[in-house]
């Protein structure tokens, strides 16, 4: 739990300095909103242990979701700090990690044959286009857009 | 996995250089493809852990990937605390959420199967395309059927294919389909929240450089949509996704299948 308390720091911090670099944000002004999301990781993780029934993912969803609504004390100031973290400034280290990864994967993919490969491709567009579709298809249905 | 430090400034110097270089895009006429840094740091990545040049090893490659585990939970707080603020609006598109999990859970299967057995695949096709095979999926198909058997090998395959090249086609997918503007970034939002970490990052982030206005609620309903996959998914595999394609392979396949002597791999 330490250790993951520690990576989770050192992430925070990578994606503090990457939501400067390519959002403006200062790193003084990021801080406290990365500490926040660093703290609602480490009650979500914590409660998996406790409960892991429930996968970490949705702790961690529960917790940042419950202390961002109107009925939790503050929730005005969190959902301010963490703003000023780019969602997609965090996402970024995230595929730097899974970049660094993909080399250990890549022996058995050359043993792989190309109709998996061709599967794979229609498998992901599947699953894609018809989430979209169905969708779109509910919200034209209520008359949404 | 703190101790990596090698690993960790390869991610903090891609990071800054990825987000230095920020958002590109590039008309093809049709539509657009976007590039942005989560792809460039993910390419930078692949080309450094590549065998042939021996820059990282095994070791530090499985680390990566833990690591990667662990820093899409800071991304999945940072989606949580964007939801909190939106729930009416999430409620309000409640039916449209839970519709698309459905999509989720045909589209692999509806154009899956039947290409599949098209191209010759045998029992392998209902392990790939079942489901999108990220690790929960293999945990119930290696019960199921076992690791090695044919399903298992499919579902495995799609899993390497996934890790290797999942994110960025995904990107470029979502990227070129919201450019062609058929669809509305809401919608499409939902498509990109598939039950894969890397792959619903990569996604939302294409929508979000392709729709500027709408970024926040997408990444919004791209969570919601990743949550209720999430929390579903397993029953919906388990319950519904498994037996409904070995039914349907063992209904369609005598009628489209290829006869080969030797399964596809």
């Amino acid at each position: 739990m330490l250790e993951k308390t520690k990576v989770l720091a050192l992430i925070g911090i990578i994606a503090i300095l990457g939501n400067w670099v390519g959002y403006d944000v200062s790193p003084i002004k990021a801080l406290p909103g990365m500490i926040l999301i660093v703290l609602f990781t480490i009650i979500g993780l914590g409660l998996n242990t406790l409960i892991p029934k429930m996968p970490a993912v949705v702790w961690i969803s529960l917790i940042a979701l419950i202390a961002t609504t109107p009925i939790f004390p503050g929730n005005e100031w969190i959902v301010e700090k963490t703003g000023e973290i780019n969602f997609m400034a965090l996402a970024t280290p995230i595929l730097a990690y899974a970049g660094l990864s993909l080399g250990k994967d890549l022996e058995s993919f050359k043993k792989l044959g190309w109709r998996i490969v061709v599967i794979s491709l229609v498998v992901y567009t599947g699953t894609f286009l018809f989430a979209t579709l169905f969708a779109e298809i509910v919200f034209k249905l209520q008359g949404r857009f | 996995m703190l101790k990596d430090w090698k690993l960790h400034i390869i991610v903090l110097v891609f990071v800054l250089i990825g987000e230095a270089i920020g958002v590109k895009q590039f008309n093809l006429g049709v539509g657009t493809i976007a590039l942005f840094p989560m792809l460039y740091v993910l390419i930078m990545g692949g080309i450094v852990s590549f065998p042939k040049l021996k820059w990282l090893n095994e070791g530090q490659m499985k680390k990566a990937a833990g690591i990667l585990g662990i820093s899409f939970l800071l991304f999945v707080a940072k989606l949580g605390s964007m939801l909190g603020p939106s729930l009416p609006k999430i409620f309000d598109a409640g039916v449209s959420l839970a519709v698309q999990e459905v999509g989720h859970v045909l589209g692999t299967i509806i154009i899956g199967l039947p290409i599949a057995l098209l191209i010759g695949m045998k029992r392998e096709a209902i392990g790939a395309t079942f489901s999108i095979d990220r690790e929960p999926n293999l945990a119930i198909i290696s019960e199921k059927y076992g690791a090695d058997s044919p399903e298992g090998r499919g579902a495995l395959g799609v899993y390497i294919c996934g890790t290797v090249f999942g994110a960025i086609y995904l990107a470029m997918l979502a990227g070129f389909l919201g450019s062609l503007g058929i669809f509305h970034p809401i919608s499409l939002a939902m498509g990109a929240g598939v039950g894969s970490g890397s792959m619903m990052a990569a996604a939302s982030g294409a929508l979000a450089v392709t729709f500027p206005n709408d970024a926040e609620d997408i990444a919004l309903f791209a969570a919601a949509a990743n949550l209720i996959s999430t929390i579903l998914g397993t029953y919906l595999c388990v319950f519904f996704s498994l037996p409904v394609t070995a039914r349907l392979y063992e209904w369609l396949e005598p009628k489209i299948g290829r006869t080969r002597k030797e399964a596809a791999k």
